[in-house]
Formats: structure tokens, C-alpha cells, sequence
């Protein structure tokens, strides 16, 4: 893949580039604020962008409208945002409109190099990936709806790993199911959630993400 | 030579009143029709306040009062009026003693042509006559001045009232101010663990995901270490963040020995002169230390200075500091670290006041009451 990074910390930005190189990819730009980020997108067409939110100068949510910019400009990028604290509202903004090739983690996450880079993987393939930390905390504020207590603690996971943006095959990996069962969890979820039935990976994403946010 | 000069002070203040009652008087009845109409209302007190104001300053001044500017707006006409009267009786006064003491002298002395009355060559009676007209026209003069100040302070001091209204606004002022100055270090702590401690977490982190996936042991053991030298670093920034917040050689040592520990740990040579003898309260510890810190940091980061000295003491009562840097001056007391300070020095009842001229030298003085 060929990676535009923007993190302002040049300790991340070049732990960050020997990450990605090391795991074959081809960081074409590294730089260290969300003007930067906007150019070097401008210049290079990467598969995928990966953004600190908070950078230089008014470190607040400076990578993240970058982002949101870039995505504008250039609907193909997929883009990866990081944040040092989870906010749901970026998770939101980020959402919505299109939700193929979108991802929002926790940069703690980056240590988890395995799932970081399948993360990454994910969203440049038009996937989403959220924070399981975000996910958790959507459901908790929808623990008491109605709908969400009839599922089982199972469909429970399956919910949380799907909201994250994880594959039924991936799901199924992770929970050492077969696919086959994962679907059942899933359309089971779907029933029980009222949702009409979606087809397709990432409108099953949005739908959920939208489900759990309204 | 003091006494003179104070009476020399104080005649000076007794004929300027005399003087101003010229006007007074006149204003005070001219002020009445002026003040009923709309039109000349605002003009007419502002007048009123400002003759208020000029004898406020020559009492001050001059007949030895220490009247504080007090809102007073209510009692400034009456006053301007009465003071009025006061100071054509002042005139009235001056003028009978100026007259009576030429009439002695020229009873004494014969300079009217006449054979004097009472003999220059009888020292007894002569000493006793001056000293006896000295002291009348001094006791009458002590006597207006008094009558001055007595006014003054009827008329323009501040009433309890007034003094407790303009505490209690100071006090919610700088109440607000401090509960602000808090938000904002903790703003800063904040930006301190996320930006810095987090960020070599998660490099640390990333490390020692990559020696996991690291293709030989070489590359492996390689990352390891920059592993744990990163490890270190970020216990190393940790230690700082946490010394920043509170530096725990104040509670520990107190002050001394936590200007010790910075003046060492600073990049730059601190000059550290403390003369206190006494163990100062942790309040003013933790103020006057955070004081000199941030300037020390201010002189490193903006200043280009080559040192800075620091002096403590103590002198009635109050707890003195001066920061001083040879730098290129320019800092600004609305900074972000140095708002924030002042805004504690005053919540304490402190002065904080910084000297920093465009092209240096640069000087912060805080002082701080402390029992």
C-alpha cells in the first residue's frame, strides 16, 4: 500500500514509518501537521491516510478535519484517524456520509502492531475499523434499550466485533466459530435490533454504528 | 528639618485650599440648577468629582492625610460645598494670623516709626511674646489642618460599607481568577501526559511489537534495546510531568531546597540568593516557587539569557521575590504561565510586577504577604 502518515510527535512518525515499511508498505509522505497531510495527498494519491487528530497549531482536531478534507477532495483515499482519547464525535463525523474506507483507533492501539496493521489493512480495502474502546462505550450507553437486553451474551460479542468493522470471517476467527454461525448471530442480531435487513459489509457497519449513536 | 518641612508642607495645602475655595464655593451653588437638568447632569458631577478628587490628592498631599479613593459619588457634592465654606474660613484664618503676627512684630520692633511699646533690649518679655504668637498661629493653623482632614475623610473615604463592598468584589474577582489559573495548569498537565509520556508509551510499545515480528534475533535483540532505552526515557519524562505538577522537595525540604533542585536541574547557571530564616507556610512556598519556575523557564525558552538570579527574602512582613534574566526581554505578563501566576500572586493579597522592555533585561517581582 502507499501510505501518507501526519503525526506531529517525530518519535511516532518515524517508529511509525519503519512499522509500515517493515511490514512491506510504502510510506510516500511523513509529515507533521494537517496542512501538510492536505498536500502530500494533493501531490501523492496514497491508498490510505493515517492521521494523528490532535496536531499543530491549535492541537486540537486539527488531523482530523485534514482528513475530512482529504476525503473530500479525494473520495478513493481511505483514511486512518488516531487519537490519544476517545471521542465519539469524531468516530461520528468521521461516518458521516460514506463510511467505506474509514477507521478511528486509539493510538494505543499502534502497540498491538498485529491487529494495528490488520486495522489498516481493513480500511484500505474500503473496510471500517473503529476503536473497540469506542464500541464499548456505545454500547454501553445503549445497554438499556429494549432490544439490545435480548441479546444473548454471545450476540453481544458478534455485535461489538461487527460494530468495530471486523469481517464474519474475521469475527468468526476471533471467537473460534465457524462462519456459518456467525451469520446466524448476525442475522439474529438483526432481527432483534429491528434493523431491515442490510446487505453488504459496510452498510451492516453503518447501520449498527447508527443504531448504537441514534 | 522634618518639622519644617512639614509645616512648610502643610501652609502650602492651607493657602492652595484657601485658593481652591474660590472656586468651590461658587461651583457648589452653580452645581445645583446644573445637576437638575438632563443635560448637564453627567458634566456637572464629573466636575464635582474632579475638585472632590484634587483635594483628596492635596490633603494627601499636603496636610498629612491618607484618605483612600473611595466610590463616594453620593457625598461629593456636599462635600465640594462644605469644603467650600472650610476653605474661606481657612482663608479667613490665615489671613488674621498673617496680620497678627505682623501687628506683634511691629509692636515689638517699633517699625511703624514709633517708640516701641515694649523694649527690643528686655529679652524676657520679647522671648515670651514670640514664643506665645509662634504658638497661637501654629495651634490655629494645626487646627484648620485637622478640620481639613476630617472632612476629608467624611466626605471622600471609603465607608466601612464601601471597603467591605470593594473586598468582597476583589475577593470574587480573584476567587474566579484562581478557579481559571487551575483549568488552565490542568490543561497543561494534561497536554503533558499526552504528548509526551503517551507518545513514548506507544513507541515503546510499537518496539517491542516489531522485535515479536522481527524476522532474526539480531533485528530482535537490536529492537529490544531500543525497547528498553525508550522505557527509560519515558520514566524519565514521567518523573518530569510529575515534578512539574508539584514538586516534591516542597513539602519535603521546603522552598530552599526545591530552588536548589531546580537551580540544578536548569539548563542555564541560576544565580540563587535566599535569605529567609524562618520556614515559610506551604501557601506561599508553593506560590513564590512556581513564580521562579516559570520564569526560569520563560528565560530559557524565550530570553537568549546567559543567567538568571533569583533573591528571596523577607522584610516586614512580606515575602519578596525578584526573578532577573539578561536576556532579550519581551515577555508579556498576559502569557499564558504568567497570567496564570499573577493571577495566584493576587488571590495571596500579592504585587506581581514585571519589568521586561523589548531588548531586555527582564525582571519579575512578586510580593507576598506572609505572618
Amino acid at each position: 500500500m502507499r501510505i501518507v502518515l501526519a503525526e506531529d510527535s517525530t518519535l511516532l512518525r518515524e517508529g511509525l514509518t519503519r512499522l509500515l515499511s517493515e511490514d512491506g508498505h510504502d510510506v510516500v509522505a511523513a509529515v507533521g501537521d494537517g496542512e501538510g497531510l492536505v498536500a502530500a495527498c494533493d501531490e501523492h494519491r496514497p491508498d490510505v491516510v493515517i492521521a494523528d487528530v490532535r496536531m499543530p497549531p491549535t492541537f486540537t482536531n486539527e488531523g482530523l478535519r485534514a482528513a475530512l478534507a482529504v476525503r473530500r477532495r479525494h473520495p478513493g483515499i481511505a483514511v486512518l484517524v488516531l487519537s490519544q482519547y476517545v471521542d465519539k464525535r469524531y468516530a461520528a463525523q468521521l461516518v458521516d456520509g460514506d463510511v467505506r474506507g474509514v477507521g478511528y483507533l486509539l493510538k494505543d492501539r499502534v502497540v498491538e502492531v498485529g491487529d494495528f496493521l490488520e486495522a489498516l489493512r481493513r480500511v484500505a480495502d474500503g473496510g471500517t475499523a473503529f476503536d473497540p474502546e469506542v464500541v464499548r462505550r456505545l454500547l454501553n450507553r445503549a445497554r438499556d434499550t429494549e432490544s439490545l437486553a435480548r441479546l444473548s451474551p454471545r450476540e453481544h460479542e458478534v455485535l461489538a466485533l461487527m460494530a468495530q468493522g471486523h469481517t464474519n470471517e474475521s469475527i468468526a476467527g476471533r471467537l473460534h466459530v465457524s462462519r456459518s454461525a456467525v451469520e446466524k448471530h448476525a442475522n439474529a442480531i438483526f432481527d432483534k435490533l429491528g434493523l431491515t435487513h442490510v446487505d453488504g459489509y459496510n452498510r451492516r457497519v453503518l447501520a449498527i454504528v447508527r443504531f448504537l449513536n441514534d | 528639618m522634618v518639622v519644617v518641612r512639614a509645616a512648610a508642607r502643610g501652609m502650602v495645602g492651607l493657602v492652595l485650599g484657601a485658593v481652591m475655595a474660590v472656586v468651590e464655593l461658587p461651583w457648589a451653588l452653580l452645581a445645583v440648577p446644573l445637576r437638575a437638568l438632563p443635560p448637564t447632569r453627567l458634566w456637572s458631577v464629573r466636575v464635582t468629582r474632579m475638585l472632590a478628587e484634587a483635594d483628596r490628592v492635596r490633603v494627601n498631599r499636603c496636610l498629612g492625610g491618607a484618605i483612600a479613593v473611595g466610590p463616594a459619588g453620593g457625598r461629593a457634592s456636599a462635600y465640594v460645598a462644605l469644603r467650600g465654606l472650610l476653605g474661606g474660613l481657612g482663608g479667613a484664618v490665615l489671613m488674621l494670623v498673617g496680620v497678627w503676627v505682623v501687628l506683634s512684630w511691629r509692636a515689638l520692633s517699633g517699625a511703624s516709626g514709633e517708640r516701641a511699646e515694649m523694649s527690643w533690649h528686655d529679652p524676657l518679655t520679647w522671648t515670651a511674646f514670640v514664643v506665645l504668637v509662634v504658638f497661637l498661629a501654629a495651634q490655629a493653623l494645626m487646627g484648620l489642618a485637622a478640620l481639613e482632614r476630617r472632612l476629608a475623610v467624611w466626605g471622600l473615604a471609603p465607608s466601612d460599607k464601601e471597603v467591605l463592598r470593594s473586598r468582597v468584589d476583589q475577593l470574587s474577582r480573584t476567587r474566579a481568577e484562581v478557579l481559571e489559573a487551575v483549568d488552565d495548569e490542568r490543561r497543561r498537565i494534561e497536554r503533558d501526559l499526552h504528548d509526551g509520556v503517551q507518545q513514548r508509551l506507544v513507541a515503546l510499545g510499537m518496539l517491542l511489537g516489531r522485535a515479536d515480528r522481527a524476522a532474526d534475533r539480531d533485528a530482535a535483540a537490536s529492537l529490544f534495546r531500543q525497547a528498553q532505552e525508550e522505557s527509560r526515557r519515558a520514566l524519565e519524562e514521567l518523573r518530569e510531568v510529575a515534578w512539574r505538577i508539584y514538586p516534591a522537595a516542597l513539602d519535603d525540604g521546603g522552598l530552599p531546597v526545591a530552588l536548589e533542585s531546580l537551580a540544578e536541574s536548569s539548563g542555564l547557571p541560576i544565580l540563587l540568593d535566599y535569605d529567609v530564616p524562618v520556614r515559610l507556610g506551604p501557601a506561599q512556598e508553593t506560590v513564590a516557587y512556581f513564580v521562579i519556575c516559570e520564569a526560569v523557564t520563560n528565560a530559557l525558552k524565550h530570553s537568549r539569557a546567559r543567567r538568571v538570579e533569583v533573591e528571596v527574602r523577607r522584610s516586614d512582613g512580606r515575602l519578596l521575590v525578584r526573578v532577573s534574566d539578561d536576556g532579550v526581554g519581551g515577555a508579556r505578563a498576559d502569557g499564558r504561565g504568567l497570567s496564570g501566576l499573577a493571577r495566584r500572586v493576587a488571590a495571596h493579597d500579592g504585587r506581581f510586577e514585571l519589568d521586561s522592555p523589548a531588548g531586555g533585561p527582564t525582571a519579575l517581582r512578586v510580593e507576598l504577604p506572609c505572618a
